[in-house]
């Protein structure tokens, strides 16, 4: 009887934090896989810096899917921001640059991407709050003209020969930390904040959980739509602008099936699609969740194509655990 | 052998997180009678009914049909065995037909192995017409009344012809006809032997309708008495256990200055209101009766911006207010309590703070725009414990409340707005009566501060009880102003029926 009821209560305790259950039990599972070796700070350092670009897609897909969106442009938009940073980056000396030779201050890629990606993300959500298309649909389409301008804006061609400054945003590091990675803390730090403790973070909520009742209660639906694309859309800039810097380079296969691997790791992070639900803390171990899978069958050697069978088979089985909390609405 | 029962549910316990819903109730149910479940918000009572329609499991306990153990594992699985419910919260699929709704999971098929459109329709109309329900089998629920929607769902219910039909406050959006015309269909299913299980907290629909009362208390059966040995005040002492205050309060305000105006207001659906006026006063609450259909709830909708106008003007403390949304009518002091809980009242994954709070966020920021969340905690666990919402804490999904405990967060949503207007489109409905009259005290209180009410209702000793004045609308129409001493339960029927 006492047993049974323990049972139940771990039980209950797990299927409340799936996630991090998930995430403890895959790395202790790797470390005995791999005797510990898995685990030194050099293997997690790579870790964190090869998940760090994706952190950004997934806090600004998480924050969609809370308003019961959801974004397929991730992909080619990050692609196209990337491009848009690395031609304000190459050496001038570069013949092949798209502006070859001229030279611009380091703030000039930053702020072309961030701008390029924060007006995409206002195009998708103009469609979706005020066009009333499915953000499916807008998104779908908005993927096809993001990866079109990029074909068009760079002509098909790599754009490489980046400038070290540019490539230090990425590559640099504080003391023993890599930029990278205190990028990612700043940006869940104000995504959080957003989220738990403003006005609009609530509405966010609000909207994805009931978006007549929140249009009642006086929120303006269709401006915090448009918001909340927007601000993705900024995340995804910053994203393209760190991934350009981090290769060295942008071509037209960047960043693609981006969108695939974060709303995954979102939803393993327990996002739910039905709206309405999901934490900062749950992206971000989604996206490390799904890091630790690459990672760690990769040191073990798994072959690639498994890879890929695993990770879709871990997907599901995360989610359905997610989702059997929230089965039973009456 | 047939057992004397048809339902026998025998010391069930159900314990939620932070709650024991169900402690060791035991609840039989002899065919052919209807037997009321009574109880406070919150006693436990859709919960007992859920573990019986397999959407809840059960702890510990047995359940017995017609002497044979049951135990079904979900509600295809209750429908098959001859178990039908009607559920508290309407649960219909909006974009079908009414016919599909109603054979929705048991659609006739042809031989081929496809639906068989054309059978559903006529058997739903041949059904409607047994039942005598004016609805087209063919139209989209979701485009009916609250109130037509739920006579759907009584006619699905009954369609399963089972042996024991669960009826959840099936009256909470019927006018007094219709609940006239489910008590004629009760009595059809009496006479077929079946055993009616009768949820609600109307007391005259109790002493009207059943044969026998069970009262619940805080997840206990207090016990079953037939309903010749209990008084209204017997009932209410059983089911509250404590002294309740039950008359309506004295509304001592003073009438004050205009405050809200509205001038031949017309909708742009053109089969909605037409050409409405009136006007209300601070300290005043003015009652608006009519018949189901009669357009009362769209009126108030367009008032608060949720629904488009044709024509006319609505002015707001003097002020005209030009393309009102909800935002707008907020920002100028209006509230809104709507009628479909559901659909645009509760966020059922949000937790009682904050469906509490929702609308009022705005006063409560820092002064770098951040939300004071111990203030606002403390403020929405102030009204809530106001109105007695019963839950294990402020941080509990709304979801997990039971009706009427989620209607008292609604409630409190917009008393925290401290609202000049306030818009109650049946403000009590699914309220237990003790907290019926707590409500009725807080509006007192409102009027009593300047502040003015307009309250929708179907409920006639409400109307009259509380309102200084009463508009009848009947088919879109204002049929006529009642003032306090005109006020009669015929005299708004009269009105109510004027066009028909
Ligand atoms: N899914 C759930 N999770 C947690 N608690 C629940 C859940 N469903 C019901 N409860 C709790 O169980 C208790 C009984 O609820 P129930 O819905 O049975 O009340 P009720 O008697 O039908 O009240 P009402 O008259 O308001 O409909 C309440 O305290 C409620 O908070
Ligand atoms: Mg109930």
């Amino acid at each position: 009887m006492e047993m049974k009821k323990l049972l139940n209560d771990s039980k209950k305790l797990a299927s409340q934090y799936t996630t991090w259950v998930t995430f403890v039990g895959l790395l202790l599972l790797l470390s005995v896989l791999t005797k510990g070796n898995a685990l030194r700070w050099n293997s997690i350092r790579n870790l964190l810096i090869a998940e760090s670009v994706r952190s950004f897609a997934a806090l600004g897909v998480g924050m969609i899917i809370i308003t019961k969106g959801i974004d397929l442009s991730i992909g080619y938009v990050v692609c196209l921001t990337a491009s848009v940073a690395a031609s304000f980056a190459q050496n001038p000396d570069y013949a092949s640059a798209i502006y070859a030779g001229q030279s611009f201050p380091l703030i000039v890629p930053v702020v072309a991407a961030v701008a390029a990606g924060g007006l995409f993300g206002l195009f998708n959500g103009y469609l979706i709050a005020y066009g009333k298309l499915p953000p499916f649909i807008a998104t779908l389409g908005s993927m096809s003209i993001a990866k079109g301008l990029q074909l068009i804006y760079t002509k098909a061609a790599v754009v490489g020969s980046l400038n070290q400054n540019f490539k230090n945003i990425s590559q640099g590091s504080v003391g023993p930390i890599p930029n990278l990675i205190i990028y990612v803390i700043i940006a869940a730090f104000i995504v959080w904040v957003v989220l738990r403790h403003t006005r609009q973070g609530t509405n966010f909520y609000a909207i994805g959980g009931n978006a007549q009742a929140a249009r009642v209660s006086g929120i303006n639906v269709e401006r915090e739509l448009m918001m909340v694309y927007t601000y993705a859309g900024i995340l995804y800039g910053i994203a393209g602008t760190l991934l350009a810097s981090r290769l060295g380079l942008a071509n037209s296969l960047t960043a693609n099936g981006m969108e695939l691997d974060a709303i995954a790791a979102v939803t393993v992070g327990g996002v739910s699609q039905s709206g309405g639900v999901g934490s900062v803390s749950g992206m971000m171990v989604g996206v490390f969740t799904m890091g630790l899978i690459n990672y760690g069958m990769s040191f073990l050697g798994v072959d690639s194509y498994y890879q890929q069978l695993v990770k879709g088979f871990i997907i599901i089985v995360a989610v359905y655990f997610d989702m059997k909390k929230y089965a039973r609405r009456s | 052998m047939e057992s004397t029962f048809a339902l026998e549910m025998e010391s069930i316990t159900k314990v939620f997180p932070g709650v024991r819903a169900l402690d060791g109730v035991t609840f039989r149910v002899k065919p052919g009678t209807v037997h009321a479940l009574m109880g406070e918000n919150g006693a436990g009572k859709s919960t007992l009914m859920k573990c019986l329609f397999g959407i809840y499991k059960e702890d510990e306990g047995t359940i017995k049909l017609n002497g044979e153990i049951h135990h079904f594992k979900d509600s295809h699985d209750a429908l098959q065995n001859g178990v039908s419910m009607i559920h508290q919260e309407l649960s219909n699929v909006p974009e079908r037909s009414v016919a599909q709704n109603i054979y929705l999971g048991r659609e006739p098929l042809k031989k081929t192995g496809l639906i068989d459109h054309k059978r559903m329709n006529e058997d739903t109309k041949e059904l409607l017409k047994r039942l005598e329900i004016d609805i087209k089998p063919d139209c989209r629920i979701g485009s009916l009344s609250i109130s037509m929607q739920q006579t759907c769902e009584i006619a699905k219910a009954v369609s399963y012809n089972s042996r024991v039909v669960v009826m959840d406050e099936p009256t909470s959006s019927l006018t007094d006809n219709e609940v006239a015309h489910l008590f004629k269909i009760i009595r059809q299913l009496k006479a077929h032997n079946v055993a009616v299980v009768y949820i609600s907290h109307k007391m005259e629909e109790i002493f009207a309708i059943a044969d026998e009362v069970s009262v619940m208390r805080d997840g206990k059966m207090i016990g079953t008495y037939p309903v010749s040995d209990l008084s209204n005040d017997r009932l209410i002492n059983l089911m509250v256990g404590r002294d309740a205050n039950l008359r309506f309060p004295t509304v001592k305000s003073s009438i004050g200055e205009e405050i809200l105006r509205v001038e031949n207001l017309t909708a742009l659906n053109s089969r909605s209101f037409k050409d409405i006026s009136f006007s209300l006063k601070r300290g005043e609450i003015l009652g608006i009766g009519g018949l189901v259909g009669a357009q009362r709830t769209e009126l108030m909708e367009a008032i608060f911006g949720v629904r488009a106008i044709r024509e006319g003007k609505i002015f707001i403390k003097g002020e005209e207010v030009s393309n009102i949304t909800p935002r707008k009518a907020i920002e100028h002091g209006l509230g809104m309590i709507t009628e479909d809980r559901r659909g645009s009242g509760i966020f059922p994954l949000l937790d009682i703070s904050t469906n509490t709070s929702i609308a009022s966020l705005k006063e409560y920021l820092s002064k770098i725009g951040l939300l004071q969340h111990k203030q606002l905690k403390e403020e929405a666990a102030k009204y809530n414990e106001a109105l007695r919402t019963k839950t294990p804490t402020m941080e509990t999904l709304i979801q997990n409340l039971s009706g009427g405990n989620q209607q008292k967060v609604i409630i409190s949503r917009w008393l925290m707005t401290l609202p000049d207007i306030l818009i109650m489109d049946e403000p009590t409905r699914g309220i237990d009566v003790g907290a019926k009259y707590e409500i009725y005290q807080i509006m007192c209180q409102l009027v009593e501060q300047g502040k003015a009410i307009i309250m929708v209702s179907s409920e006639m000793p409400e109307l009259i009880g509380m309102s200084n004045r009463v508009m009848v609308l009947c088919n879109g129409r204002c049929t006529g102003m009642l003032d306090k001493q005109q006020c009669s339960q015929e005299a708004i029927m009269r009105l109510a029926t004027q066009f028909m």
